[in-house]
């Protein structure tokens, strides 16, 4: 089993997009796949069609157990899960805070999927508090989406460093390029030199795109509602440099096909 | 979380009637059909389906399972049809099977196509909330054939079960049946006229105590006939090495007879048939030598240092060359007038109904006294012969030896229904201890021999490798080396075979009524 989070301390950089299109990609290659909404903003839920909402909120949700995995729904997709946001969770930076071995909550409460799934992807949202340690605790894996502009590399930055003075390995982090504009000269320099300031670049881009900000319309993953686009297979590249990099073994995924 | 549940479908049911009933309750959306083939293997004597698993090869892939479970322990990516072990690729589904298959091919069995017709029930989000896969199984090339099985699986999605619930209701009232049908694999078969499990090359016939002994004879050679018959039919197709050897033992077994159940037949008719079996068995002798030969070449490879594992490549690839050649000369020699004729004459022969005054001594015995004389007698002359083996151990005693063990290894086999099975298995299980020793000393003194043999045969150009030669040298010193070991192993395995509480179980089922 492998722990994936993308995770990010700026806004709007394409979080969930590339949350919900890397998850289904992995579900499709036979992986028994969970992504868990942990925004209470719920989008990700939102995009899977399912009612954000977990069995006894957010107080379930951190005592961890029998309520947080019946709060799991089935997708429209094989082999893919998603447990839902709920609106509660908004608050969970200040309840883990008061808590005992407060920046290991996280970790505790994803314990029980670990034996039924192949690959957990955290949808996160936007913190650099002790959620974010929770996170970098609880993963093995964190994939940063990364706008080239000079705030966002800078924001970026502030990570790394949080990451050292905090002890992270930050080895695990890893990044790519989202909502590239290829147009803007900007946008083309920032991205070399981001690949050559930082370890852990994926040679690989999300281009800025109207497909991808369609699938608020189609609620669905963008290679579901326009295969073959663009933006569908920028995602495909993401997910195989994701794959080879992070998850080198690939899956002995039993598709429920071709039973007899 | 609800499991998928399977719905019987009766004959002419119309899925679309029942897909629009339904959409007056449910949103549904449905998805493009799926037609996959299925192809299913075993080998010839049933070695997969003796265990209770099922293979059986879908696009490119292979699966197994156990019967009545649809649950896949493994699979694997295959590049063409597998017929050996050694075509697998290596990986958990290879290392389960390879101790099951060993040497024998897979045959394709039976070819079956499927078309699944998936459906998906929305609530009001439009959200996926239970799925539903029409189902229709029909056997491969026999298109005007009904279907085999049709049915309706209902597929809950995880966190909404409520809607489960609800359609196994609407289903209910339907008048669908939970399925709790046979695997479809007996259905497959059944319809291109197979019986899984039908061949054993294992003696499986029922005597009764006070049958004639003359009439019980001919009910197992008519058996071994059997086992002859098929697999000579397939010696041809030379799919693998053990149809020629099940024919092999069989014809062995029908000589051991001849000879061991004394005094049932004319002695006319068994000194014909013993030498014309004799005859037979000679023909192939050269071909099974070599089929061993070829069968352990991984084994002689690794018996060997790694600088000469490849010079012995040429010696195999002559063995090869060989083998063709001999192989032709059997199936020629099978379809020989002269060899046909003894078959026939043989089965003529064993269908006549037994005269009411007898032809010969025994003849109207009843069998379970026969049967216990001869293995009573069979078990104290190996007894004997061991004693003395232990005294003085020679080649050609071991020899000797191993040849009478085998008779009564057979003599146990054919009488076994006649005794009580747990006691007869349990000494058979003991014989075969010794007779592993016996035959693993035999086969390597013969392998060591003929290699000798070879490398003066094997053509000038190959002698003149002074690698391979080398190669084979090696060999012989590795086999003389196991064929020690092998010998001072049987004082023990003797000493086992004979032991107190054997002879005295033997006494118990066999003497007894000899008297």
């Amino acid at each position: 089993m492998t722990t994936l989070a993308i995770y990010s301390n700026k806004g709007g950089v394409g979080k969930t997009a590339a949350a919900v299109n890397l998850s289904y990609l992995a579900a499709q290659t036979g992986a028994k796949t969970l992504i868990c909404d942990l925004d209470p903003q719920s989008s990700a839920t939102y995009y899977f069609r399912v009612k954000p909402k977990l069995k006894s909120g957010a107080k379930g949700f951190i005592k961890g157990g029998k309520q947080v995995y019946k709060s799991v729904k089935g997708t429209d997709y094989e082999n893919l899960d998603l447990l839902p946001a709920d609106f509660s969770l908004r608050n969970l930076d200040v309840t883990f805070d008061r808590m005992r071995r407060s920046k290991k909550r996280l970790r505790r409460i994803l314990r029980p999927f670990r034996e039924e799934y192949d690959l957990i992807i955290l949808d996160c949202p936007v913190t650099i508090s002790v959620l974010a340690e929770n996170i970098l605790n609880a993963v093995d894996y964190a994939l940063v989406p990364l706008i080239p502009t000079t705030l966002s590399v800078r924001t970026y930055r502030q990570l790394l460093s949080f990451c050292k003075k905090k002890n992270h390995d930050v080895s695990k982090i890893y990044t790519f390029f989202s909502m590239v504009d290829r147009h803007k000269k900007m946008h083309l320099e920032l991205m070399v030199r981001a690949a050559r300031e930082f370890n852990g670049v994926l040679k690989s881009l999300v281009p800025y795109l109207a497909q991808i900000e369609k699938m608020g319309i189609y609620r669905a993953p963008v290679a579901v509602y326009a295969p073959g686009s663009l933006a569908a297979k920028s995602y495909q590249n993401l997910w195989s440099k994701v794959q080879k990099k992070i998850l080198p073994g690939g899956y002995n995924g039993k598709k429920s096909k071709n039973t007899l | 979380m609800i499991n998928n549940q399977k719905f019987n479908l009766p004959d002419g049911h119309d899925e679309k009637q029942f897909i629009r009933e339904l959409a007056d309750k449910y949103a549904t959306a449905n998805e493009p059909a799926v037609v996959e083939r299925f192809t299913i293997y075993d080998t010839f004597d049933w070695r997969l389906f003796n265990r209770s698993f099922v293979l059986y090869a879908s696009a490119n892939r292979l699966f197994l399972r156990k019967l009545d479970n649809t649950d896949i322990i493994h699979s694997a990516r295959i590049s063409s049809p597998p017929v050996f072990i050694q075509d697998f690729p290596a990986g958990a589904l290879k290392k389960q099977l390879a101790p099951i298959l060993k040497m024998r091919a897979l045959l394709r069995l039976v070819e079956v196509q499927a078309r699944s017709t998936p459906y998906r029930i929305l609530n009001p989000d439009e959200k996926t909330v239970a799925r539903l896969v029409f189902e229709k199984f029909w056997p491969l090339r026999h298109k005007r054939r009904p279907a085999l099985t049709a049915h309706l699986w209902l597929r809950p999605v995880k966190g909404y079960n409520k809607y489960a619930r609800n359609l196994v209701k609407h289903f209910q009232a339907a008048g669908l049946s939970e399925s709790k049908q046979e695997d479809i694999f007996f259905k497959a078969l059944e319809l291109v006229n197979i019986k899984p499990g039908s061949y054993s090359a294992r003696v499986n016939i029922q005597l009764e105590p006070d049958m004639r002994a003359d009439k019980a004879t001919k009910i197992i050679l008519r058996f071994l006939l059997h086992v002859m018959r098929i697999n000579a039919a397939h010696i041809e197709k030379d799919l693998d090495t053990e149809f020629l050897h099940d024919f092999r033992v069989a014809i062995r077994r029908t000589r051991s007879a001849l000879g061991q159940i004394k005094n049932v037949f004319a002695a006319r008719t068994t000194d014909r048939f013993k030498k014309n079996f004799a005859s037979i068995g000679k023909l192939s002798n050269e071909l099974r030598d070599l089929d061993v030969y070829l069968l352990n070449e991984d084994h002689y490879k690794a018996l060997l240092p790694p600088v000469l594992r490849e010079e012995i490549d040429p010696l195999f690839d002559y063995l090869r060359k060989k083998r063709s050649k001999a192989l032709q000369k059997v199936i020629r020699g099978l379809k020989a007038k002269r060899n046909v004729k003894i078959l026939q004459d043989w089965e003529v022969f064993l269908n006549k109904a037994p005269q009411d005054s007898a032809t010969a001594h025994s003849a109207a015995f009843p069998v379970i006294d026969l049967a216990c004389k001869r293995i009573h007698k069979k078990y104290s002359n190996i007894v004997k012969a061991g004693h003395l083996i232990l005294k003085k151990t020679e080649d050609e005693r071991l020899h000797a030896l191993r040849i009478e063990c085998k008779k009564l290894r057979y003599l146990m086999e054919f009488f076994a229904s006649l005794f009580p099975r747990k006691k007869n298995d349990l000494l058979i299980a003991q014989l075969k201890k010794l007779q592993d020793n016996l035959g693993d000393f035999n086969d390597l003194s013969i392998q060591k021999e003929t290699l000798l043999n070879i490398s003066t045969q094997m053509p000038a150009t190959l002698q003149q490798t002074p690698k391979t030669l080398l190669a084979i040298g090696s060999l012989i010193g590795t086999l003389e080396k196991e064929r020690q070991i092998v010998k001072n192993a049987f004082a023990k395995t003797f000493t086992n075979f004979a032991s107190p509480e054997n002879q005295a179980l033997f006494r118990q089922l066999f003497v007894s009524r000899a008297k």
